[in-house]
């Protein structure tokens, strides 16, 4: 179909991009019967390939405008809050996914022998975690059809924030104790080594 | 009636290949992932997109593809008397269904497995074309929610009223109960997705009024491709970029 001017690089669904001879599909492209097209209106750009893979065609990507919301994948790093402790597990709901929020929410299941590398059958839930928890964990893999498996087995992993029986924000003294400050009182958590 | 004056005029005006005045606005529910208005003449039409996200009905989950669901409902003051019952009812239930199917086949649904799609179309204000200026807005709101798709649909009707081929037609066209075309078509790959018709037509006739329908749609596609690429300078504008 005619095509009035247009900017230098912006492309609609349907666009041709280019032949699959020549380039490869990224993201934001697909392709059919030997030709590469755009499946979503944005910048196209082109990626060379890298020194080592077999395939030497550049990768020609849509660069799309609109930013989804974050999605846990395997390895990567999240804050949760747990919502229920129970005798072999911990249920949270996934917040942020690295730096960036998610827009709705995940369910992750922390198992008992996920919470600290050391003495793993002899893991007490209560006294790791309680409901409210704020906690950093790393995702182990995509779980269940209910919820991604999460670990805290790791010394810069565990609870980072937790509030006190009295209300009061508590401090850690070790990974396995923090402190009201109120009312002085010892509370056990698998706490998060924070700092370099 | 004489829906086409002996001057070559109808009803409102407009000549015989001519089409209502266009209009088009993205990102108008903010809360939606996309979302479009699309007017066609006095035809008004809001489709709002929602997606991918998890499927809520896991029992209709599918592991190698998303799930695509499609609503369309008329508002109660939409047509000249107020409605009483304006979704559930057998035409909204298949004009759903083919608006599903059409935007179906062109959205690439491997990409996003055990996800769903949902897209919600409204009719404001009801003038002929409903069903569409609805597929044409739901294109736009995909496009907005940037949703990967094969190409962008369009769609456009066409009618045989007085003998004479008549492109775009009106509520008043459309009762007159002669045949109405409606075409759904992929503009670059050249390919027709939706073809429905009423009443009958002699089989060279419809050659032509489907012609002209798919030439409506192609002058859709140009005007829907303008919005796309101005929303892009727009937020790319936006961003700094």
């Amino acid at each position: 179909m005619a095509l009035q001017e247009r900017e230098e690089g912006l492309v609609t669904p349907g666009d041709v991009l280019g032949k699959a001879a020549e380039v490869r599909a990224g993201k934001g492209a697909y392709e059919h019967s030997g030709l590469i097209y755009a499946s979503i209106t944005g910048r196209s750009l082109t990626v060379s390939p890298s020194a080592e893979s077999p395939d030497q065609r550049p990768t020609l990507e849509v660069m799309g405008l609109k930013a989804h919301g974050a999605v846990p994948e395997p390895g990567s790093i999240v804050i949760a809050r747990v919502t229920k402790v129970m005798s072999r597990m911990a249920s949270v709901d996934i917040m942020c996914v690295g730096f960036k929020s998610v827009s709705e929410k995940f369910t992750g299941t922390i198992r008992q022998q996920d919470v600290r590398a050391t003495e793993i059958d002899k893991v007490d839930m209560h006294l790791s975690f309680r409901p409210g928890d704020t906690v950093r964990a790393i995702v182990l893999s995509l779980g269940d059809a209910r919820a991604y498996y999460l670990s805290t087995a790791k010394n810069e992993l565990g609870v980072i924030s937790a509030m006190s029986s009295a209300g009061e924000t508590l401090v850690p003294i070790s990974w396995t104790e923090m402190q009201c400050p109120l009312t002085g009182q010892i509370e056990q958590r698998k706490v998060a080594k924070v700092g370099s | 009636m004489e829906y086409v004056s002996p001057e070559g005029l109808r009803i409102d005006g407009r000549r015989p290949l001519e089409m209502r005045k266009l209009h088009a606005e993205m990102g108008v529910v903010a809360k939606a992932d996309g979302s479009a208005s699309f007017v066609m003449g006095n035809t008004k039409v809001i489709a709002a997109v929602y997606g991918p996200r998890e499927v809520q009905n896991r029992s209709q989950q599918m592991s190698d593809q998303a799930l695509v669901r499609c609503e369309y409902s008329m508002a109660n003051f939409s047509t000249g008397d107020r409605m009483r019952k304006q979704k559930g009812d057998r035409r909204s239930t298949e004009i759903s269904l083919v608006i599903r199917q059409t935007l179906e086949a062109c959205i690439l649904t491997h990409l996003m497995p055990r996800s769903q799609i949902d897209i919600y179309v409204q009719v404001l204000q009801a003038d002929g074309g409903t069903r569409s200026a609805c597929i044409n807005a739901a294109t736009l709101a995909l496009a907005d929610a940037a949703i990967p798709m094969r190409d962008i649909v369009t769609s456009c009707s066409a009618g045989y009223l007085n003998s004479t081929p008549l492109l775009d037609l009106n509520y008043v066209e459309d009762s007159a109960g002669g045949p109405d075309v409606t075409v759904g078509i992929l503009p670059k790959m050249d390919k027709v997705t939706l073809l429905q018709m009423d009443s009958k037509l002699p089989i060279d006739i419809f050659e032509n009024v489907m012609q002209l329908a798919i030439e409506g749609c192609k002058a859709v596609a140009t005007y829907i491709q303008e919005i796309l690429l101005e929303n892009t300078k727009q937020l790319e504008y936006h961003r700094g970029v």
